[in-house]
């Protein structure tokens, strides 16, 4: 196969298969379940093809002329490759997960529905290289992010889903101005076109509306706890694996990797990014709530990624990138085992759990490994992300910003390890067992996943650095 | 040599955690006779290593300049043969001491993981594996302290916190130094420590002594030392971290930053060393219980090394870094002597035991020698290398550092006068029946070390001549005498005439509590702790309200909700109230505006269209 069939492959094959779905499910579910399984994973395994074409470092156009220089323009390269790769591993992982996890409620076929349509909405945003289609593709992972938030449809449900589709949008809305503006500037929605260009502030203002409500920063970040409300395997692929990370990306793709932006917002943006980790860190570390907490240290940890993007050099684009992978897993880990013991408690408060380490040992480990990885303790993963960023951050003079980002490295400590000592440690308050094999062996395969990310860490650098000297053209 | 031979101490020891991880508990044979003879081939090899002094191995890792860069050299390998050494004798004492412990597997995993990790440390010559690793341990520290027991998670948490904001601090003085340097190779590196490379200097420092254990980043110790097996005491607090913690202070001080002496940060590290010093043995002093009274010398110690290494004068440093190798044959033996009264008596309170000295005389005569070697007895190794610090600090000219160093030796004879009166010697206790002396893994160990302390202490110019002197080859001036050794053993010179002094003192001190609390040993620095003030302090300290971590946690608390109230609730209260009773307000607006007529709403789509026509055509310019 061609590198331009297995992009648009990669794209439509979820867009369109998951619209068969329901199909399936009238059929027989258990052929709807291996359906919804089989998308997802040909979703994972195509973008694995594409690697070689990206180690090269090459970059492909593939350009569909359509009316109104609305052309459907995909881009093949490093960065899009990498993104495409973690979000769709992630997203399969999740989709066999909530095999075991889902199985009891109704509506199941909306559900696979809008899981899968959101993974191909994802693989369709990493790839557009227009900013029209890119903001379509924002929107229908908006809409899908909506079903899935109030799927058990109570009424208090109902409007944190309300209220996350809200921020979201209003953010969108808000960053398509931003798009229209740059098109009044270069008449052009084509970003392979427009590299290089300088943007005005007030565009780049706009467009963080976007980004930040996309990918929950202070201050447009509280629908992401809110969001807790949803099924778990929801929440995971929300927080986890792909709709927060699409913030960043769009940062990485939008004001790394095509607009210059001015001096005064280089300053300003790693301020905002670090204010936010340390406001959402101070927040989980007050928070009771499994999920609420497991959230806020998804906020906290974006603001990292987004410091290493907006630091704008070598170490800190590179650890931002990996930070994107090993926050991916160490974090789907993290909602998962939080999934399985709510699944088997009945209770979210993590101060009426305790002593669940005897009865499920394997949840346990996974846990810890992933909250090892999350605070950045080699050798697992996330080590080398969070130690990259705060060389960036260092590098580029900003001692006392990596300071601040160092505290909440403290601070996530100490919320992560207080979790897992309530949760797992101590009395035993609720004893329940580990139950369904393939949720225990998803969080399994994380967990051993974030700590194989770090010690053969070398070879998912490659790809990350040939991404990192292909973004950073501007510095070479 | 093959470069890559230089993988095998990381390796090795790495693989040899995973299968014992896997192997079944029952299993015990097959563990037992691999630990020991792995950590001999270990040392065998750690020896080899010596041998060869210079061997480098360089691999392409992460671009950046950051290489998996292994070196080599007289001071690395050194210290990796006293790594070696060190987790053979453990591995030895744990056969019988860890047997029955239900997380026997784990156990042997985490020391043979830490041995790696900090073999990896110690050869890393870029400061990524350097960190790699160093933080690694972060995760056996906790692991082993879990292995103690149910109550032993707090004590976990705590070390893992205090360790993990340490290694951050070592973190952020890193990229300091990359970014004044441009390099993260560390042979490489050499400033002066002045401007931005002093904060670097200073955060390094931190990670290093934290490390190591000094004030005020100890406070884990202390309460590990009740928690956690003795064997992790003896292995992780006694001998790996110091070993590490020091090794990495002195390539600080001697290669990565020209430390001179008398300068601003000489004088930085050489206070927190002689703060450690006197505040650690006061604690120590008082304590009831024979493992927490050792685990507050094992910091007390440390600020002989940091006052030593900080000095920036040869004698100094040398002193330092010989007091490093000697605390750490000591310690350990002291450690491991208290597991063996604790195997056979167990318990390791003062007040139950006494007079062990008949039934376990063995265990009684190790102890006995390296409790005086910590405190300082001629002709023991603790003379040399504490005379040398001595020295040091006195050659600086700032007398009240060579005072404190004094003022520690006396209550450090003091307590372990106490320590040893109360559990070997005086009247048999009554609390534990008839004990008899440790089987020989135990034994062993002990006196290994004990018998290492009576030579480095009487043949002290083998160990400065063949391990300490070349470590300071190339740093000191061209032509200045590098030969410790020639007052090493005379006894008379007033320097020497002081430390004799003060244990004179101390024994002075010990009769007089003695004999106040009716010749019960166990009682016998109530009279210092009685004193007036002192009294008081103590009494805080013992509350943990000089408990770094304790205050700080309370911090980080305080900050959270702080944090939580001022910045995220309102927020969402923003977006939950005021945003809706907006949106309420003007659709009620609009909704008065719909009264029917068909003209108001031509009006309306007008001047709409006309709205968006202007948006649109101001911001399309």
């Amino acid at each position: 196969m061609s590198i331009e069939t297995i992009t648009l492959l990669t794209v439509f094959l979820p867009i369109i298969g998951s619209l068969t779905i329901p199909a399936a499910g009238l059929l027989s579910k258990p052929l709807r379940s291996l359906w919804s399984v089989l998308l997802a994973a040909a979703t994972a395994i195509l973008p694995l093809t594409l690697i070689p074409f990206a180690l090269t470092g090459g970059e492909l156009v593939i350009r569909k002329d359509l009316f109104l220089g609305l052309d459907f323009i995909l881009v093949v390269d490093p960065l899009s490759v990498f993104m495409a790769i973690v979000s769709s591993a992630v997203g399969c992982m999740i989709v066999i997960y909530s095999i075991g996890y889902i199985h009891h409620d109704e509506n199941q076929n909306e559900y696979y529905l809008m899981v899968l349509l959101f993974i191909g909405s994802m693989m369709g945003l990493v790839f557009s290289a227009n900013l029209v289609f890119m903001y379509l593709f924002w929107e229908i992972i908006a809409i899908c992010c909506w079903r899935l938030i109030g799927f058990y449809r109570l009424r208090d449900f109902v409007r944190k889903a309300d209220k996350a589709f809200l921020v979201t949008f209003f953010g969108a809305v808000v960053m398509l101005l931003g798009f229209i503006q740059i098109y009044g500037q270069t008449h052009s929605f084509d970003l392979t076109q427009m590299r290089g260009t300088l943007i005005p502030g007030s565009a780049v203002l706009l467009i963080l509306f976007g980004l930040f409500s996309k990918s929950a920063t202070v201050p447009l970040h509280t629908w992401l706890p809110d969001a807790g409300v949803a099924p778990t395997t929801v929440t995971a692929l929300l927080h986890a694996a792909v709709l927060v990370k699409i913030g960043v990306y769009a940062y990485a793709r939008l004001f790394l990797a095509t607009f210059q932006i001015p001096p005064l917002w280089q300053q300003i943006i790693p301020i905002m990014a670090v204010v936010s980790s340390l406001v959402a860190a101070g927040a989980a570390a007050v928070e009771n709530d499994f999920k609420r907490l497991l959230a806020y240290s998804t906020i906290s940890q974006i603001g990292y990624i987004f410091l290493g993007f907006a630091v704008a050099n070598e170490a800190g684009i590179s650890g931002s990138l990996r930070f994107i992978l090993m926050h991916g897993l160490a974090k789907a880990g993290l909602f998962l085992c939080a999934g399985i013991v709510i699944h088997a408690t009945h209770t979210k408060d993590i101060r009426e759990m305790g002593g669940l380490i005897k009865t499920m040992p394997l949840t346990a480990v996974s846990f810890l490994f992933c909250a090892f990885s999350v605070i950045g303790i080699p050798p697992f993963g996330g080590f080398f992300s969070k130690f990259l960023v705060i060389m960036g951050t260092v590098k580029a003079g900003q001692v006392w910003l990596a300071a601040v980002a160092l505290f909440t490295a403290v601070l996530t400590m100490y919320y992560l390890l207080k979790a897992f000592s309530l949760v797992f440690l101590g009395e035993a308050k609720k004893p329940a067992p580990e139950k369904t094999v393939s949720m225990v062996t998803v969080v399994t395969v994380l967990a051993v996943a974030s700590i194989l990310a770090g010690i053969f860490v070398a070879y998912p650098m490659k790809l990350v650095n040939i991404a990192t000297t292909q973004i950073s053209w501007w510095y070479r | 040599m093959s470069p890559n031979l230089l993988l095998a101490p990381i390796l090795l020891p790495a693989a040899l955690a995973v299968f014992f991880f896997l192997v079944p508990k029952r299993v015990r044979l097959v563990r037992e006779i691999l630990s020991v003879a792995g950590s001999l081939v270990l040392l065998y090899l750690a020896f080899a290593l010596f041998e060869v002094k210079t061997l480098g191995l360089k691999i392409a890792w992460l671009g950046m300049g950051i290489d998996f860069d292994l070196r080599l050299f007289h001071f690395s390998s050194f210290i990796l043969l006293g790594l070696a050494g060190f987790l053979f004798l453990i591995s030895l004492y744990s056969t019988v001491k860890m047997k029955d412990n239900p997380r026997v597997r784990e156990y042997y995993a985490y020391v043979f993981l830490s041995a790696a990790l900090a073999n990896g440390a110690v050869l890393s010559n870029n400061f990524v594996p350097l960190v790699f690793f160093w933080e690694g341990l972060l995760l056996t520290l906790y692991g082993l302290i879990t292995i103690g027991g149910k109550e032993a998670n707090r004590t976990a948490v705590k070390a893992f916190i205090i360790s993990g904001f340490c290694d951050f601090a070592m973190i952020l003085g890193i990229g300091l130094l990359w970014s004044i340097t441009g390099t993260l190779t560390l042979s490489e590196i050499s400033v002066k420590p002045e401007g931005l490379a002093a904060a670097s200097f200073i955060l390094m420092m931190i990670g290093a002594i934290g490390k190591a254990g000094a004030m005020p980043f100890h406070t884990w110790i202390p309460d590990a030392a009740i928690d956690a097996p003795v064997t992790f005491m003896a292995f992780m607090p006694a001998a790996f971290e110091k070993l590490l913690g020091i090794y990495l202070l002195a390539r600080i001080t001697l290669d990565l930053f020209q430390l001179e002496a008398r300068t601003t940060m000489s004088i930085v590290l050489m206070s927190i060393g002689a703060l450690t010093i006197v505040l650690a043995v006061l604690m120590a002093l008082i304590q009831k219980d024979l493992k927490k009274l050792l685990s507050f010398h094992a910091v007390s110690q440390v600020g002989y090394m940091i006052l030593g290494i900080g000095t920036g004068i040869p004698i100094g440093i040398a002193g330092g870094i010989f007091h490093m190798i000697n605390h750490a044959m000591y310690k350990c033996g002291l450690f491991l002597s208290a597991g063996s009264v604790e195997h056979r008596a167990g318990t390791t309170e003062l007040k139950k035991l006494g007079g062990l000295a008949r039934e376990m005389p063995l265990t009684a005569a190790g102890f006995t020698v390296c409790a005086l070697a910590i405190s300082g007895v001629w002709p023991l190794n603790g003379f040399v290398s504490k005379e040398m610090v001595f020295r040091g600090a006195l050659e600086t000219g700032y007398k009240v550092f060579a005072v404190a160093a004094w003022v520690g030796a006396i209550f450090t004879f003091a307590s372990f006068l106490k320590a040893g009166h109360s559990v070997f010697f005086g009247a048999r206790s009554q609390d534990v029946p008839k004990v008899k002396e440790s089987p020989s893994p135990l034994v062993i160990p002990i006196l290994i070390l004990a018998l290492l302390c009576i030579t480095f202490g009487v043949y002290n110019k083998l160990p400065l001549n063949e391990f300490i002197q070349p470590i300071l080859a190339g740093h000191v001036e061209a032509g200045a005498h590098l030969d410790f050794t020639a007052h090493a053993l005379s006894l008379l010179n007033p320097v020497a005439g002081i430390s004799i002094l003060c244990l004179i003192i101390a024994l002075g001190l010990h009769l007089h509590g003695w004999n106040r609390a009716g010749k019960k040993a166990f009682l016998a620095s109530e009279p210092i702790h009685n004193l007036p003030v002192l009294h008081n302090l103590y009494n805080l300290s013992e509350a943990r309200f000089f408990d770094l971590y304790e205050q700080g946690v309370k911090f980080l608390i305080g900050l959270s909700t702080v944090l939580s109230r001022a910045v995220d609730r309102p927020i969402d209260y923003f977006f939950e109230k005021v945003v809706t009773a907006v949106g309420v307000k003007l659709t009620s607006l609009f909704q008065k505006a719909h009264n029917g007529q068909y003209a108001n709403y031509l009006a309306w789509c007008l001047a709409g269209l006309l709205a968006i026509v202007g948006i649109v055509s101001l911001v399309v310019k």
